[in-house]
């Protein structure tokens, strides 16, 4: 199967120091790849380079065979790549369903081309994403109100809105209760299932293991490994790794 | 010549704005603050060196009670509107406004206790003489030039060698420093204020006993230290010493080439300029965003 | 009605615009101007000249003076592309203090400290409407047509966009928004409107002059939307109503000598924007928790 979104040779220092060394990542439709590593991998940061967020030095990023040069985040979203954050970044003090909505008006102009009927389907996808995640009886409520799993839920009714084809999450089921981490994973895998590629950036290895169809390694920067979750699991240097034990 | 003498009153402008921007970098520094009430601090160590020279007191205690208004005003600054608004909210807006209010406050009560013009101290420094031909200096430039060489110097020493210097200076540097300290920041903050306040002190007597004071002082003082921090580079200084200079000598300089009526807007233009171009100041690291 | 209600009522009009227009930047776009009353200003002696050149039309001078501070909201709207926060606090008021100089200064334009005078009375499309009842009525209309439209778009998906920008810039960028176009949007359709309130101000005034556009005025429109309530559709009318009320009130109470009725009116509106925030950050009509 082919990608939809491959990236080759990214790569960005800050100063002196590699964030990322020119790394290689695939996207297949359908599949849930997971970033593991150790802290200061790389794993956002390849994040905000695919997105633009940060510009990158050198590399590129393909959607479904394009290249995209000089990427935004803006524009990234318009091409159907949607990313949450590790500290969500809510809009706090709109309503949850304006949180959704907002997420799928991104025309920059007083008003939404399309009128009233284009405004009724935003509102649909809207109360459908909020379904989904559960979240449609605090329509009305703050975002700054919400307990921890439920904000967790409404930045992933954000990005289900969207109708994005690539999600890049970041560690979207930390900290979550057992149920409601069951609950975030059986959404994940059903969109996944429709066709979504994901990819998440996650510590929780039994989250990985459970829900990754594919895992990358990548350690200072680079990538070391990349495979099925538990042959990579297994891996006692990646796991040498990964628990602290540096190599000399 | 008239240059010349344009650049001799902009350095003794300059130095106070040193000091006093100083003081403003100093807080931001070591409590990421914005401090907009410094200049009401400014006001009253002014005017509280003023009262004490109409009592017929003799200066050196006019000095120390300018200072202890100063510090104290600062402190309670910090104690009573800063620390309850952030309790409940990390807004910058939140304090802004506070302290803005705080500013018009201060300015407006001076302003019915003292009257709305100039009051000043006549003090036997300010007596003009010619040094070069069409040069005239007062003693009292020398006197704010020195005494901002030495607070500077002795600002550096405490920064440099006291252990309480030294820990303002590291978390003036690294903002992460401030974040893992946690709660003993909070005693590095009230050390901050006091010592940004006291800065003021040189500035304002000696704004007193030249160009005199005035109830709007306190907000034309803010946006100055305010102008000098962030062309010097927010937080940094040695940045905020010498943008005061350089506002102190822009806004003399221009009265060369236009109106004096453009002073005050030449400090300004070079303020807004800075901004758009290069917000993180002259000496700072990080930018704003 | 007297005519000094009268008067203070096309005043409150005309203040109301103003501090509805700074919600929209301050409320919605999370951009803390203090320099409105440059746009004030602009819009008013723009209107002014208008007036005396042209026809003193409320329309035509409320229409000029947005245009002219529309045009000149560019200044405003380039530092908040580039910084935020205290930063762009420190620019704006950095705008303020040149302009206030440019207005003292480009007598040719505004009349310098003597300002402009001899504003011939207010008409519409060549209806004479300088009796105040007729002048007020048309103020309201214009004000509530203005309510009702920023009303309209700071429900609707540009309000919802600005105050997403406002609380995460980077989040509102993940889902597509152009934080520059919207920024400047904001900047320039707030200025429009201060500028429009100037335009009327020049004709209830008949006289403009610079000291009606300095730092106090900014920091009093402000202090207007602050105290009401950033970000609420009624709380900025509610402040504009209790500050231009004060000086009233305070005239009333004896013990205050009228020549320092303005520094008095000054400390409480400085002391209530200081205790509010310490209380009630989202001011009289926010939410009592207040902003985060």
């Amino acid at each position: 199967m082919s990608p939809i979104l491959s990236v080759r040779g990214l790569a960005k220092h800050f100063g002196g120091v590699a964030a990322v060394q020119g790394v290689d990542l695939d996207l297949p439709a359908g599949l849930i790849t997971a970033l593991v590593g150790p802290n200061g991998a790389g794993k956002t940061t390849l994040f905000n380079l695919i997105t633009g967020a940060v510009e990158a030095d050198t590399g590129r990023v393909m959607l479904a065979g394009t290249e995209l040069a000089r990427r935004t985040p803006a524009r990234m979203a318009r091409l159907g790549v949607a990313r949450s954050f590790q500290d969500l970044r809510l809009f706090q003090s709109m309503s949850v369903q304006a949180n959704v909505l907002t997420a799928i008006e991104p025309h920059a102009w007083f008003w939404q081309p399309g009128g009233r009927r284009a405004h009724a389907r935003r509102l649909q996808a809207t109360e459908m994403a909020l379904a989904e995640t559960g979240l449609s009886a605090l329509a009305d409520a703050l975002a700054a109100e919400l307990a921890y799993a439920e904000r967790k839920f409404l930045s992933l009714a954000r990005i289900l809105a969207t109708g994005a084809q690539i999600w890049l999450l970041d560690e979207p089921a930390s900290g979550l209760d057992p149920a409601s981490r069951a609950r975030f994973s059986a959404l994940l895998r059903k969109h996944a299932g429709q066709g979504v590629a994901i990819c998440l950036v996650e510590h929780n290895l039994d989250i990985v293991s459970a829900l990754a169809d594919r895992i990358v390694f990548l350690d200072q920067g680079r990538k070391l490994a990349e495979g099925e979750p538990q042959a990579i699991l297994r891996d006692p240097a990646l796991a040498a790794i990964y628990f602290g034990e540096r190599r000399a | 010549m008239l240059v010349l003498q344009l650049l001799a009153s902009g350095l003794q402008t300059g130095a106070l704005y040193a000091l006093t921007a100083a003081g403003f970098a100093l807080i931001f520094g070591a409590t990421r603050l914005f401090h907009f009430a410094h200049g009401a601090t400014y006001a009253l160590a002014g005017y509280a060196f003023v009262l004490a020279d109409h009592a017929g007191l003799p200066w050196p205690i006019g000095c120390l009670i300018a200072l202890a208004v100063a510090v104290a005003f600062g402190l309670f600054t910090d104690i009573a509107i800063y620390r309850p608004i952030q309790r409940h909210s990390a807004s910058f807006f939140t304090v802004f406004v506070a302290a803005f209010g705080v500013v018009i406050f201060i300015q407006s009560a001076l302003e019915i206790t003292f009257g709305r013009s100039f009051i000043a101290v006549s003090s036997a420094l300010t007596h003009a003489s010619q040094i070069l031909p069409g040069l005239y200096l007062a003693q009292v430039f020398w006197v704010a030039i020195a005494v901002t060489v030495l607070v500077f110097g002795a600002l550096g020493w405490f920064l440099s060698r006291s252990n309480s210097g030294i820990a303002l200076r590291a978390l003036a540097e690294n903002t992460e420093l401030l974040r893992a300290y946690g709660l003993s920041a909070r005693r590095f903050s009230a050390l901050a204020f006091a010592l940004g306040s006291a800065l003021v002190v040189p500035g304002a007597v000696l704004g007193a006993a030249t160009t005199g004071l005035s109830p709007v002082v306190a907000s034309h003082v803010m946006l100055v230290s305010l102008a000098a921090s962030v062309v010097g580079g927010i937080g940094s200084l040695r940045g905020a010493a010498f943008g005061g200079f350089l506002l102190g000598i822009a806004e003399n300089l221009v009265v060369a080439v236009l109106d004096t009526q453009w002073s005050e807007a030449a400090g300004f233009v070079v303020l807004f300029a800075f901004i758009l171009l290069r917000p993180s100041g002259l000496f700072g690291t990080a930018v704003a965003r | 009605m007297s005519a000094y209600l009268l008067n203070l009522a096309e005043l409150g009009t005309i203040f109301a615009l103003l501090s509805l227009s700074l919600n929209v930047l301050i409320g919605y776009g999370g951009i803390f101007s203090v320099a409105h009353a440059v746009f004030f200003g602009v819009g008013a002696y723009a209107g002014a000249q208008i007036a005396l050149h042209l026809a003193p039309d409320v329309l035509l001078a409320a229409l000029g003076g947005g245009l002219a501070a529309g045009v000149l909201s560019f200044a405003l709207a380039l530092p908040a592309l580039r910084v935020r926060g205290e930063y762009f606090v420190v620019a704006s008021l950095g705008l303020q203090m040149v302009a206030t100089t440019v207005f003292t200064e480009a007598q040719g334009i505004t009349g310098g400290y003597g300002g402009l005078v001899g504003i011939p009375p207010p008409s519409l499309f060549g209806l004479d409407i300088s009796s105040p009842r007729l002048f007020l009525s048309v103020c309201i209309a214009i004000l509530l047509a203005v309510m009702a439209g920023v009303h309209a778009l700071m429900r609707g998906s540009f309000g919802r966009s600005l105050m997403a920008v406002r609380d995460s810039e980077s989040a509102a960028e993940a889902f597509g928004k152009i934080v520059p176009i919207l920024k400047t949007l904001a900047v320039v359709l707030g200025c429009i409107i201060a500028g429009a309130a100037g335009g009327l101000f020049a004709l209830q005034m008949s006289f403009v002059n610079v000291e009606s556009f300095t730092l106090d005025q900014s920091v009093l429109i402000m202090a207007m939307v602050i105290i009401g309530g950033v970000g609420t559709l009624l709380g900025p009318l509610l402040g504009t109503a209790l500050l231009l009320l004060l000086p009233a009130a305070l005239s009333f109470l004896p013990g205050i000598p009228p020549t320092e009725l303005g520094a008095v009116q000054q400390g409480i509106y400085g002391l209530a924007m200081t205790l509010l925030m310490i209380f009630r950050p989202g001011g009289i009509a926010g939410r009592a928790e207040g902003r985060r």
